[in-house]
């Protein structure tokens, strides 16, 4: 039987590789260094896979189709949008999990779009290269399954069902008879304007509402907010706490700690890093 | 006005090279093909990303179009083009992939 052990929330800041050296150094230095320690604790958690939760920045999907949300069950790539240090590369999968969380899906009100043969963009590849990639270093195997949901384009999924689809993940994970030991990664945020005039404005208040809500496993909080709360609040980057109500959503219950936070402008994001504890 | 139509081009005129290479080489041509009205086709040849905001185009497509397209790709020059002359004053911070 399958499990879910643990979970981090993480940004996928793609600034980061292309201006590295823009913050103050001691910033630069905690922001990777964040990484590196969730990659530290992902390791000591065992897994066989991890659920990356992303969502579509309108590079993967475009208006003839776009899904509320998909999973990858098959062969994954990545990035699409090649970063400078973020060349494009095969990721090792979990495609039989992956499958069966579809499936279970389909059998249970959540009607996934599948993508068989999926090249992911930076909301994917960069907690894969920069977290669970330097896990595989180490000899451990553990395969990548790809989800991306409707966060950066409308119409967006709605909060409630963001957090009801990780429910749906948690669900399938329990029934797969294989033992699976499985991470969830919800990827984006915090707040953050993405090409509209105000990028580069950074919201701490909002970043740290966000946080709290995670650190307490408030789920009633983060599924209450209003989309115009929160593109007020968090930018229309925002939106990818999304991705956060995923896991949260994946991890009922489930009580968080904050590894390190910083309200980066020359990163155009507040760069929150929470990992929950099973 | 049509921003599914604007989304759409958009979204070929940041992720596909054949149709970023036709509209460098004939604009008038490329846009002939979509259902535009004359003001959209103004916009889009005018790089007026402000404009297609105000008409609901996304935000992240606006800053592909003109990191993909546009004759001065830098992030200042974007910023200058969607917020107006005051922009060009002080750091640009950007999302846009290329600088």
């Amino acid at each position: 039987m399958g499990k879910i052990v643990g979970g981090f929330l993480v940004p996928h800041d793609p600034v980061m590789f292309v201006v590295p050296d823009a913050p103050a150094e001691d910033i630069r230095k905690r922001m990777w260094g964040a990484f590196d320690t969730c990659a530290e604790r992902l390791a000591a958690l065992d897994a066989t896979s991890v659920v990356i939760i992303g969502a579509d920045h309108y590079f993967n999907f475009g208006t003839g189709c776009l899904p509320q949300y998909i999973i990858g069950t098959g062969d994954v790539d990545g990035p699409l949008d090649v970063l400078p240090g973020l060349k494009r590369q095969i990721i090792p999968t979990s495609e039989k999990l992956a499958g069966f969380i579809a499936d279970h899906g389909h059998a249970n009100g959540f009607d996934w779009a599948v993508a068989r043969a999926f090249t992911v963009d930076h909301a994917v590849a960069i907690p894969d290269r920069l977290i669970v990639d330097p896990v595989r270093a180490r000899g451990q195997s553990i395969g990548t399954i790809p989800v991306y949901i409707a966060a950066g384009v409308d119409p967006f999924i709605k909060m409630k069902r963001a957090i009801e689809l990780g429910g749906a993940i948690k669900a399938a994970v329990e029934a797969m008879p294989d033992d699976e030991r499985v991470v969830v990664i919800g990827s984006g945020g915090i707040s953050h304007w993405v090409g509209t005039p105000e990028m580069g404005k950074v919201n701490e208040a909002f970043d740290q509402e966000i946080m709290d809500y995670a650190c307490t496993g408030n789920l009633a909080a983060i599924g209450g907010l209003s989309d115009d709360y929160i593109l007020e609040n968090g930018g229309n980057g925002g939106m990818e706490i999304r991705q956060w109500a995923v896991a949260m959503g994946a991890m009922p219950g489930a009580r968080g700690e904050i590894i390190d936070y910083a309200p980066v402008r020359e990163w155009v994001t507040g760069l929150g890093f929470v990992q929950l504890f099973a | 006005m049509s921003r599914n139509v604007l989304e759409k081009l958009m979204h070929q005129l940041c992720v596909d090279r054949s149709v970023k290479q036709r509209f460098k080489e004939d604009p008038a041509g490329l846009l002939a093909r979509y259902a535009l009205s004359d003001e959209e086709r103004a916009m889009v040849t005018g790089f007026d990303v402000a404009g297609m905001q105000k008409h609901g185009v996304n935000p992240m497509l606006t800053l592909g179009f003109w990191t993909e397209n546009a004759p001065n790709r830098h992030p200042a020059a974007y910023m200058k083009a969607l917020r107006g002359a005051a922009a060009a004053e002080g750091q640009v911070f950007s999302a846009g992939l290329k600088q």
